[in-house]
């Protein structure tokens, strides 16, 4: 079991590196094919009137007259032992891990986003726990009475919680709740340690909001996978040892039908994990998603880039968290 | 660079409405200088004051839904934190805290008095007030003035504000570098700025300019203290002179002001010390805000460009949500650039045939009607400049559908009686213009004008196609879309850039109509000597005439906004510089 971890380990640190590599090409030479000159791309950091002198002090601090692969070793290094930007009295020191310095916001890209994770973890882990919880007793409830009221009328909720946007429910939610009916009056984000009530009364319409999306989905696909498990012959063997249907259902039922959605939901978490961008707009809750928003709309490269090195890692971990607990599902998986 | 589209900039209330604003009413000693207390009505905070008090106490939350360029005052340039930054930065001068044309009067604030100006309006001197201190106690002097001027120089640091300094002032300037390079010799290195005793500062120019008490009045000239500067961090907790300073900011999210216990309200009587905290909360969802603003969870839009049209359609539908409603001219105005060099268009009279033809109600409605876009335009200039006086030559009041006979007789002399093929640039990326582009379009077909759109992004409007002559000829971009909001309200911070022949530059260009009117050109040179209120708003009377006359320029709206003020707000009204309520003097019912 720890050889196999140890190869994950591996292999996801190599995964990470693949990445940076990708999204380093994507910001430094996509661009210069589409056209874009060290020039443009420096004038871009300097505000509005940019003077020649400053657009070349600018790509100075930048180092971008440097060749890319300098600059991409530079990027790598300074993740591990920090970097410096500009020179002489004007330089910045970004301690490790520097995941770049955001010239737009003149601050290190990693102290930012650290700030952030709360926010979205908060949000990612309180909704992760309804879907599931709800998502898969309404999905398990549903397989076992199929065909009937609740499975009807719980498969078509389902449907239109697939199918509404996050930026529909979510708005719908705040001014019937937050507004017509002050249930969760100014909802913001409180942190967790400042006032738990609070933190947790101000997170139920974003936990809901999310959750509804994601139930409606892991409903669906945990009633699929229960029908498809209850018919299997095994299911029979064991009803006909006369082991409790409670028995049947949850341990050779329910374990079975797990798994493909174990799968799903380290995907899910380790998305949401990188940012819950539509239910943080929507919400405006300052968290990883809300950080890309702003990134993207200030085209602040180093934070874009920061935040997708991040959200990648949290996809890696989860992913990797899923093989363990697959393989503890599923012992073949080991070897 | 006067601020552009998006930059939403200097404001103003309907001229008619400023007298009765200013004269009469009932007295009162808060809520600014106005001397009109309004009872909640729609617009009464367009006229006077709503809520009057002095209550003292209360949090007041602000809302935005992106955040300031900087929240150091010598590093911004939106209009909405101009009005925010006089909370904790006093410059030499500001705006007076009251209505109509009375909010376009430049005042002392940190100075003593407005500039002395000797040398021909090359050199003003200010002298700033005795004891005024910063928030940990320490004396501000002239230098301190000097170095935040100083510091503005280096756009690598702070990129943000205006460069009128770097432009407008003598010495070394054009080549001084800024204080953060090579501290030892740069700061207090700017030869154009003198400071011959603690509470004097001189400023030498390199040419006459008139309107040097406006460019004061940027914040870019509240005082920084040179051992206090951490250049770009310096915004997370820039030394107060005002009545609130910093106790927290969390870059992007959020910040906190409380009162600074070292202020006196003698120091700038232009803004209120009254509720005990302000919060502002960045990047909220804009939708959100609206909702916010109306169940009383904040008291202020900062943006203060107006309510979201789902908002807007509830405040207008609910007679209780309109009384607590105003809906100002915010300063800022849309147009069309008639191109003067673009054939036919350099005949006069194929672009008069422009000004008859277009349907200006059309035009109205396309930028968002009567209440969210503005009234129609009939002058180069908007109401809110100082010289502005109402006229209409092209028949856009009396008849604003169009006039199609008087466009047909001037297409006669002009030499294109069946009409000719133009090309209109406007931005794609910008729903009201394209709705009013579409407008253009279909009402100069009907003088026979057979219009060509062509859409651009914004971003790269200016910087590589409408603002490139070269591009504008090679394309033959007779017209293009245009919005502009003056630096300051008088003529020159209004229209210099957009119809001085010298303003013409290669690439980033806003005089995009390429206006080189000999007679305007000498009209903008005798403004900036001009020493009298009288001679100046003559002149900037005579420039708008002219410009309207060149027929340079196809006026569409003076741009509005609905603003919304909840009812625990005290001392609301529209301050006509800023165009939006008055941020240095809200105070709370409760």
């Amino acid at each position: 079991m720890i050889s196999f971890i140890i190869r994950r380990l591996i292999a996801a640190v190599f995964l990470l590196i693949i990445v940076s590599m990708v999204v380093f090409a994507i910001f430094f030479i996509l661009p210069r094919w589409g056209g874009q000159t060290t020039y443009g791309l420096a004038t871009e950091y300097v505000g509005r009137n940019p003077t020649r002198s400053a657009v070349l002090q600018m790509i100075d601090q930048l180092g971008l007259n440097k060749p890319l692969y300098l600059q991409y070793w530079a990027y790598l290094k300074a993740i591990v032992v920090g970097g410096h930007y500009g020179t002489g009295t004007n330089s910045v020191y970004c301690p490790p891990p520097c995941f770049g310095y955001s010239f737009k916001n003149q601050q290190p890209v990693w102290p930012a986003m650290v700030s952030d994770i709360p926010v979205t973890l908060s949000l990612a882990i309180g909704a992760a726990i309804l879907w599931l919880t709800a998502g898969i007793g309404i999905g398990v409830i549903s397989a076992l009475k199929r065909g009937s009221i609740f499975d009807r009328f719980s498969m078509t909720i389902a449907l239109a919680g697939v199918s509404l946007p996050i930026f529909f429910t979510g708005l719908v939610a705040l001014e019937l709740f937050s507004y017509k009916w002050p249930i969760f009056p100014n909802v913001q984000f409180v942190p967790f340690t400042q006032n738990p009530a609070l933190w947790a009364r101000n997170l139920v319409l974003p936990w809901v909001t999310l959750a509804f999306l994601y139930a409606a989905l892991y409903a669906r696909l945990t009633r699929a996978g229960m029908l498809e498990t209850m018919g299997e012959d095994y299911i029979r063997t064991a009803r006909a040892k006369g082991l409790p249907e409670r028995t049947v259902i949850f341990k050779h039922g329910l374990r079975a039908a797990l798994t493909p959605i174990l799968t799903i939901f380290g995907m899910d978490l380790g998305l949401l994990l990188g940012g819950a961008l539509l239910t943080e707009y929507t919400f405006s809750l300052h968290g990883l998603g809300l950080f890309t928003i702003e990134a993207v709309q200030n085209q602040d490269f180093p934070e874009i880039m920061g935040v997708v090195m991040l959200a990648s890692f949290f996809i890696v971990i989860a992913n990797l968290v899923v093989d363990i607990l697959y393989a503890v599902v599923d012992p073949r998986v080991r070897y | 660079m006067r601020r552009k589209t998006g930059m939403l900039a200097a404001a103003g209330v309907v001229i008619t409405l400023t007298a009765a604003a200013c004269s009469s009413g009932s007295s009162s000693s808060s809520g600014g200088n106005n001397t009109t207390t309004n009872a909640v009505a729609f617009n009464a905070g367009v006229t006077g004051t709503v809520n009057a008090s002095t209550r003292k106490g209360g949090t007041i939350t602000f809302d935005n839904s992106s955040a300031p360029d900087s929240t150091d005052a010598g590093n911004t340039y939106y209009a909405f934190n101009l009005n925010f930054t006089r909370l904790y930065a006093t410059p030499l001068t500001t705006y007076k805290a009251c209505t109509g044309a009375c909010g376009d009067q430049v005042v002392p604030a940190l100075a003593t008095a407005l500039g002395t100006a000797t040398d021909n309006n090359k050199t003003w001197t200010y002298h700033i007030k005795s004891g005024v201190k910063f928030e940990d106690g320490s004396p501000v002097t002239s230098q301190d003035v000097k170095y935040a001027v100083e510091r503005t120089f280096d756009r690598t640091v702070l990129p943000n504000g205006p460069s009128y300094f770097a432009s407008l002032l003598a010495g070394n300037a054009a080549t001084y570098p800024g204080p953060f390079k090579d501290r030892a010799k740069n700061v207090m290195a700017l030869t154009a700025i003198d400071t011959p005793d603690p509470t004097t500062i001189v400023f030498h120019l390199k040419q006459p300019f008139a309107s040097f008490n406006y460019v004061v009045a940027f914040p870019q000239t509240a005082p920084v203290p040179p051992d206090k500067d951490k250049g770009t961090n310096y915004q997370l907790h820039p030394q107060s002179t005002g009545p609130y300073m910093f106790q927290s900011y969390q870059l992007n999210k959020q910040y906190t002001l409380v009162p600074n216990p070292q202020w006196n309200p003698s120091w700038n009587p232009q803004v209120k010390q009254l509720p005990s905290k302000i919060v502002v909360n960045l990047n909220v969802n804009a939708p959100d805000i609206d909702n916010r603003l109306l169940a009383g969870d904040i008291q202020v839009d900062q943006a203060g460009s107006g309510v979201q049209s789902a908002a807007r359609a509830r405040i207008l539908s609910s007679p209780n949500l309109k009384a607590n409603a105003d809906d100002p001219i915010t300063g800022f105005m849309w147009f069309y650039y008639i191109n003067t060099k673009v054939k036919p268009l350099d005949n006069i009279h194929c672009r008069m045939a422009i000004e008859y033809a277009a349907n200006k109600t059309d035009l109205q409605t396309a930028y968002g009607g009567p209440i969210a876009g503005g009234d129609i335009a009939s002058t180069a200039m908007p109401p809110t400049v100082r010289g502005y006086s109402k006229f209409d030559l092209y028949n856009a009041l009396s008849k604003p559908g169009g006039d199609i006979a008087a466009a047909k007789q001037q297409l006669q002399q002009c030499g294109q009686p069946n009409g000719f093929n133009l090309n209109v640039a406007y931005r794609s990326d910008r729903p009201r213009e394209v709705s009013s582009s579409q407008a253009l379009q279909e009402s100069l077909a009907s003088a026979g004008i057979k219009v060509t759109l062509k859409g651009y992004t914004a971003a790269n409007y200016y910087g590589n196609f409408a603002g490139v002559p070269n591009y504008v000829h090679s394309h033959n971009l007779g017209m293009a879309a245009g919005g502009w909001g003056p630096d300051w309200p008088d003529a020159y911070g209004w229209g210099w850039a957009l119809f001085d022949g010298g303003s013409i530059v290669p690439a980033g260009n806003t005089n995009i109509s390429e206006l080189n009117d000999s007679a305007v050109n000498s009209l903008f040179t005798q403004l900036e000597a001009a020493t009298t209120d009288s001679a100046q708003n003559s002149i900037a009377e005579q420039i708008d005439k002219k410009v309207m006359q060149d027929a340079a320029i196809l006026p569409a709206v003076y741009s509005k906004a609905l603003l919304y003020r909840p009812t625990d707000l005290t001392n609301v009204y529209v301050q006509t510089y800023y165009g939006m309520y008055d941020y240095a003097t809200l105070g709370l019912k409760s």
